[in-house]
């Protein structure tokens, strides 16, 4: 078996420069903890060069460098950086594993054909979680700990050869292998320095002497790590999120933290071949509790520009009712719609792009403003339903079109105009005489046919009986009316045009 | 301060210099052949089968070829009157704005244009202002409801960003139905008219505006006016609208001699009273 490793070094500290990537040529420094306890845990190169230390104080550290842009641990970021460091893993290996703090262990078996060799392999996975903004190192080998030591030196990467874990390792200190606190005080106190001087120790003799943790650390030395590769699931969203340092009051700022999480929101979908299809944003509130919402997009999408449209439209329509401290941000993937273009047929839409202005349209105008009309059984006019718009695919080849019917089409009122409708009987038959509304619709009426009768719903508790007529005025226009006959009301519901 | 630089050895001329006088000749130069003529080519086709000669181009031909075609690739309304009017219909890659006021025909040509396009398997997208577009009707036209988008904007601004956006995204017609009269919104500015007549062309979309009045000033193609001639009953007990009768005039047109006019005649469907059984 083959494993490589993928480490990001100051892992708490690349998470954070992921998501804002401004500060990276700053003097920045992360701390955990509060107030006097608060200490560094990482720095960025320009601090680290004036002097700041992980463990530091954070009055400490701003004793030596006043002007230091200090940062919280950010427990969103570095749970989102860690996940992208996974995607990026699973677009070389089908099985891989969470180690956690910026490690993951893939199982790269097989992979051989793909890459010229491994070091190509480990060069591209250095690419790929650049390419997430996650400074990766890359170490491959035949077992997880030689993978994980490999992957934390210098030059990136290196290449164990398989069996030649233990001459790997014994030069190197023995500090590579992370001891226990007692273990390294009792080997320091025997002289031993470097993994191969403990790996030359009986095996028997450090177990009786330093225990259970004693012979697994002496396996460890002689480059044998029992434990298998623990492939988690593929998990079935994509989050992204952060901490805000200060409450955010305002939509604006909000706004651009949240573009930059989508944007890599849409990268990591891009990376695993997704598109987004439903948006779940989650705000921390100030001082307590949480805003959830759910977006659906009405088509899967990746276009950033969308996303954060339908995001805002959300937000001024139901805003959190108090200061942001946090978000986060979870996509749920769908397979982007695909089609196969038609030489010689009439130009198909691209899915990509006809989801993307649909779901742009619809964050404007709302969701019952645009899609597909179908047609719904009844015995009223005006019967619709909204649709999902996908159109199928043309034909393959043009074709004329036919002979059009040359129907006359009705324009639909909605609402129906209520009108006041004047009625005389002559020959003993009604006709409608003359036609008032408050627009413009009003005048007397040259000829008119009717009434058609039509009961809806008659055994529903809402029936309908209306009978119905159609007339010209004198001054033009040829209209359809109704009349309802309960109360006697009379609309006009369309126009002949 | 100053700078040392290399001496300027020639003379700026002050004048253009004269015009090359043409050679006195008692025959002149024969003009340029056109390159499908000429004598290479000529013999080449003279070399081929007939049957193959006939197919091969060269690629002036195609370019001159492709040219015309986009010239007159046109979406035809299927109402013979309007696209002999037209030219042969709605041009793809321009914009055409029919005007009229109440029933004057403009809702039924924007249906016959858009199920002329989706009963070819294009996608048609219909952007409805007023809120007047009845499906049923529609599919009694011959519309193709699953190839149609509609997209019902609250004003005129949202509808011209709607077909712009549209047009982009690669639908082969769209059309604008702008209502009634008053348009529903603030009039957009002219400038808007050309921008969607150059998304128009860039997209090769044929390009619909349906108005109560002329939106687009000088960045149509072609502007139709139509107006109701009369309305043709038939029967007396019952009496039934049969038919009305429209008369279309062509207002403007970038390659047809305007001021030909033409009847279009459409027959009334059977709508609400025929639902009834």
């Amino acid at each position: 078996m083959r494993i490589a490793c993928l480490y990001v070094p100051l892992f708490p500290l690349a998470a954070r420069l992921r998501s804002e990537p401004d500060l990276l040529n700053e003097a920045v420094a992360i701390v955990e903890g509060n107030g006097n306890n608060a200490h560094v845990v990482a720095a960025t190169r320009r601090a680290r060069k004036k002097g700041i230390r992980p463990g530091l104080s954070l009055a400490q550290a701003r004793s030596i460098v006043p002007k230091l842009i200090a940062r919280g641990r950010d427990g969103e970021c570095e749970r989102t950086a860690q996940e992208a460091l996974l995607e990026v893993a699973e677009t070389f290996s089908p099985r891989v594993e969470d180690a956690g703090e910026g490690v993951v262990f893939a199982d790269i078996a097989g992979m051989e054909r793909h890459y010229e060799n491994e070091e190509a392999l480990a060069k591209a996975a250095i690419h790929a979680a650049v390419g997430v903004g996650l400074p990766a190192w890359c170490g491959i080998a035949a077992s997880k700990l030689a993978a994980r030591v490999a992957a934390e030196l210098t030059p990136s990467p290196q290449i164990v050869e398989a069996g030649k874990e233990s001459d790997f390792l014994a030069p190197l200190p023995l500090m590579r292998l992370s001891p226990e606190m007692e273990a390294a005080i009792t080997l320091q106190r025997w002289g031993l320095t470097s993994v191969g001087d403990f790996a030359r120790l009986p095996e028997s003799e450090v177990a009786s002497r330093l225990g259970e943790s004693g012979r697994d650390l002496h396996y460890a030395a002689r480059g044998i790590d029992p434990r298998p590769l623990i492939p988690r699931a593929t998990p079935p969203e994509f989050r992204e999120g952060m901490e805000v340092e200060w409450p955010l009051v305002a939509l604006d700022p909000f706004l651009f933290i949240a573009n930059a999480a989508l944007d890599r929101l849409a990268k990591r979908l891009e990376t695993a071949g997704f598109a987004c299809t439903r948006l779940e944003v989650t705000l921390m509130l100030d001082p307590d509790g949480f805003h959830s919402r759910a977006i659906e997009l009405p088509a899967p999408t990746r276009d950033v520009k969308t996303m954060l449209t339908l995001i805002r439209l959300d937000l001024e329509k139901t805003p959190p009712g108090a200061p942001v401290v946090g978000f986060a941000i979870v996509a749920h993937p769908d397979r982007p719609r695909r089609a196969q273009l038609s030489l010689f047929g009439p130009a198909a839409l691209s899915p990509e792009k006809l989801a993307t202005a649909i779901a742009r349209l619809a964050s404007i105008l709302g969701d019952d403003r645009i899609g597909m009309a179908t047609t719904v059984d009844g015995h009223l006019p005006d019967r619709f339903a909204i649709a999902d718009y996908g159109p199928p695919p043309p034909p393959d080849a043009r074709r004329k079109p036919p002979k059009s019917r040359g129907l006359l089409a009705v324009r639909v009122f909605r609402p129906p105009i209520p009108v006041e409708v004047i009625t005389r009987t002559a020959n003993g038959e009604t006709q409608i005489a003359a036609i008032q509304s408050d627009g413009d619709i009003s005048g007397e009426v040259r000829l008119s046919s009717g009434p058609w009768n039509i009961e809806s719903r008659w055994w529903s508790e809402s029936p309908a009986a209306r009978e119905y007529w159609d007339a010209e005025l004198m001054r033009g226009g040829i209209y359809r009316l109704y009349r309802e006959e309960g109360d006697g009301g009379w609309f006009i519901d369309a126009r002949y045009d | 301060m100053s700078a040392i630089t290399a001496s300027v050895d020639y003379q700026f001329e002050l004048l253009a210099p004269a015009a090359p006088r043409a050679k006195p000749a008692l025959v002149p130069d024969p003009l340029p052949l056109p390159i499908g003529q000429r004598e290479s080519v000529r013999l080449l086709r003279a070399s081929l089968d007939a049957a193959i000669a006939a197919k091969v181009m060269n690629a002036t031909e195609l370019i001159r070829a492709v040219a015309k075609q986009s010239r007159d690739d046109v979406t035809p309304t299927m109402l013979e009157p309007l696209d002999a009017l037209l030219g042969g219909g709605l041009r793809r890659g321009k914009m055409t704005e029919i005007t009229g006021r109440r029933s004057c025909g403009r809702f039924s040509i924007a249906m016959a244009a858009l199920a002329s396009s989706t009963s070819i398997g294009e996608a048609a997208a219909f952007i409805d202002l007023g809120d007047h577009f009845d499906p049923q009707i529609a599919e009694s036209c011959g519309v193709d409801l699953r190839r149609l988008l509609w997209v019902r904007p609250h004003t005129m601004k949202q509808a011209v960003m709607a077909v712009e956006m549209l047009t982009a995204t690669g639908f082969q017609l769209v059309v604008l139905d702008a209502a009634g009269h008053p348009i529903k919104g603030r009039r957009v500015h002219d400038a808007a008219w050309v921008r969607l007549a150059r998304s128009a062309e860039r997209h090769g979309a044929a390009m619909l505006i349906s108005a109560p009045y002329p939106l687009t000033g000088t960045a149509s193609e072609a502007v139709v006016n139509t107006w109701p001639i009369r309305a043709r009953w038939i029967g007396q007990h019952p009496r039934v609208l049969a038919a009305t009768l429209i008369n279309v005039s062509l207002q403007k047109h970038r390659h047809i001699r305007p001021g030909h006019e033409a009847v279009l005649s459409f027959r009334a469907a059977e709508s609400a009273r025929d639902d009834n059984g």
